[in-house]
């Protein structure tokens, strides 16, 4: 079989595999990127290597109208091992993998980095809770009449919507992040509860799980605050795992995770744009899926 | 018919195919997935459906063994997940191309496992093969054959009014094995948050090459950017520390004398009510 040479692709030879890692290694290390990256992001800007956008044509038109030019999808991802603190784990993990995706985005000049999209992934085939990634992607787009920038703004929302908040007078200036975990043991609960008959809230993990998305959602307003005015479009993630006694636990244990982030935006109510409503109907529908295989995945 | 496509073709495969709309008969019938408001939007944008057309490739992967320690990608299973894509789009596209279609939109790629071998995919590429309802030449994709695209049917009216045309569905894979970390290593970490520097970097690495591997593919196919690009991250049930980053996007290239956006189309600020 001959050698695997896929598009642009380098030969999978040991010296340039070996010192492809090198590079990775020391540029991270310095908190760069390697060489060949660099010269990949200078090609996409100027034209060289084509543009990507994660926007639909809906997007890419919206762009070109209101001067939003897409330059390249950019990324950034740290894997962080939790030793003390999840909660502060969690915010260098994001926070790290955010300033990682800013240096791509810087590298192209852009002024800003829509659509970022961020996502958490664990290593396949283990189980290891201790440790996961950070990653983040987005797209960096220049706006036309404004210079290149080393420290672009980021945002949740699209394109289309970044052009709309420009239009409506509100500046999106970065992401806000609000993060918070905490363990909860259930000694007066027990599991009698929960194998109970009868109808009945669960009130000391509701107050448990409460508790853990307001001190997120305190977090996430002191990050609002520190960048702009206010945080919109906020996702959010909650996860709440039970572990059961052990020789160290005699009773199970509750482990509660939330977070929440968004795009924080400078705005001044009396400075604000009337906006023009009228009803339309969106010619836009789901994409149609094999919904009952469960085992395909949409590549 | 393009001969040569119509030859390679299995006979069942061409009885369907002779029994679908075709430039040269129009008396057929197509078949689509198209939603209405996909099938209007085709409509609009000129062009017209001809039929659902398919390929599929039943792959076994080769096996490859990564170093413990070591992060590196496993070049069998990338060659593997990239020549099963390959196949079934090819297989598409030849059928495409003996309907005579200018493209094919609604792209969808799929691959199932086999749950009676954890080394069999199943990978299938199908979508919809449009022509254009005045026989306009300038639609085809590289080197004359129909352009494929994952993009809808309504996505496919947004692009040409924004002055773009598709040319390919272009996607870049790489499937990569993470270092596992030492004893030693692992007890460094025990009780810090510390980053894991090996792990991170094989993330990067295995991204880059999936970004670098699309975006080649694009300007191989002559086009000036890729829209709606998706990043997959997957494990088919492969050794643990392995994963591949797939991506995929719309090649596309300008038109030529679509350099104003019109008037109508300046896009105007909508609010769903009902969100």
């Amino acid at each position: 079989m001959a050698p695997f040479r896929p598009p642009g692709g380098r030969s999978p030879d040991e010296g340039a595999a070996l010192a492809r890692q090198t590079a990775w290694t020391e540029a991270l290390a310095r908190g760069t990127l390697p060489s060949f990256v660099k010269e990949r992001l200078a090609e996409t800007m100027s034209g060289a290597r084509p543009w990507v956008t994660t926007a639909s044509p809906a997007g890419l038109l919206a762009q070109r109208s209101h001067g939003i030019r897409p330059l390249g999808l950019v990324s950034g991802n740290c894997w962080f091992h939790f030793g003390y603190s999840w909660t502060r784990g969690h915010y260098e993990g994001w926070h790290t993998a955010l300033d990682r995706l800013r240096l791509e985005a810087g590298l192209m000049g852009a002024n800003a980095v829509v659509d970022v999209t961020l996502r958490v992934r664990r290593m396949p085939g283990t189980e290891n809770e201790d440790h996961m990634d950070y990653g983040v992607t987005g797209t960096a787009v220049r706006l036309d009449g404004l210079p290149e920038s080393t420290n672009p703004a980021l945002a949740t929302v699209s394109a289309l919507e970044f052009a709309r908040l420009l239009e409506s007078g509100i500046v999106p200036v970065g992401l806000a992040i609000g993060a918070h975990y905490d363990w909860f043991v259930a000694s007066g609960y027990g599991t009698a509860n929960a194998a109970s008959f009868w109808n009945q809230e669960l009130a000391p993990l509701s107050s448990f799980l409460t508790r853990v998305r307001r001190q997120a959602l305190q977090e996430l307003r002191d990050d609002g605050v520190r960048l702009g005015s206010g945080v919109l479009a906020h996702t959010q993630h909650t996860e709440l795992y039970r572990v059961e006694p052990d020789e160290n636990n005699p009773y199970p244990r509750f482990l509660a995770r939330y977070i929440a982030l968004g795009t924080a935006i400078l705005h001044d109510s009396r400075t604000r744009r009337p906006l023009a409503v009228r009803p339309v109907t969106s010619v836009r529908d789901p994409r149609l899926l094999a919904a009952t295989d469960t085992t395909r995945e949409v590549l | 018919m393009t001969s040569d496509a119509a030859a390679d073709l299995p006979k069942h495969a061409r009885e369907r195919l002779e029994g679908l709309r075709d430039t040269s008969r129009r008396g057929g019938i197509f078949t689509s997935d198209f939603s209405v408001n996909e099938f209007l939007m085709v409509g609009e944008a000129g062009f017209e459906p001809l039929g659902l057309v398919v390929g599929s490739c039943i792959y076994h992967t080769g096996i490859q063994y990564a170093g413990w320690g070591k992060n590196q990608e496993m070049a069998v299973l990338s060659q593997a997940m990239y020549e099963a894509r390959e196949l079934a789009m090819t297989r598409m596209e030849q059928e495409a191309q003996s309907l005579s279609a200018d493209g094919v939109v609604g792209v969808r790629l799929e691959v199932k496992r086999m749950d009676w071998d954890k080394d069999i995919l199943e990978f299938l590429a199908i979508g919809t093969a449009i022509a254009h309802s005045k026989g306009h030449p300038g639609f085809k994709g590289p080197g004359g054959k129909p352009f494929t695209s994952d993009l809808s049917g309504q996505d496919l009216w947004m692009l040409l009014q924004s002055g773009y045309r598709p040319l390919a569905l272009v996607m870049g894979s790489c499937v990569y094995h993470v270092a596992h970390q030492g004893m030693l290593q692992s007890l460094g970490n025990v009780g810090r948050n510390v980053e894991m520097p090996l792990f991170t970097q094989a993330m990067y690495d295995a991204r880059e090459l999936a970004m670098e591997r699309m975006q080649q593919e694009a300007k191989e196919a002559g086009a000036e950017g890729v829209v709606a690009v998706q990043l997959h991250e997957g494990s088919h049930n492969w050794q643990p520390h392995v994963i591949e980053f797939f991506s995929v996007g719309t090649a596309v290239k300008p038109i030529e004398d679509a350099a104003v956006i019109p008037e109508r189309l300046i896009p105007q600020i909508v609010i769903p009510v009902n969100d």
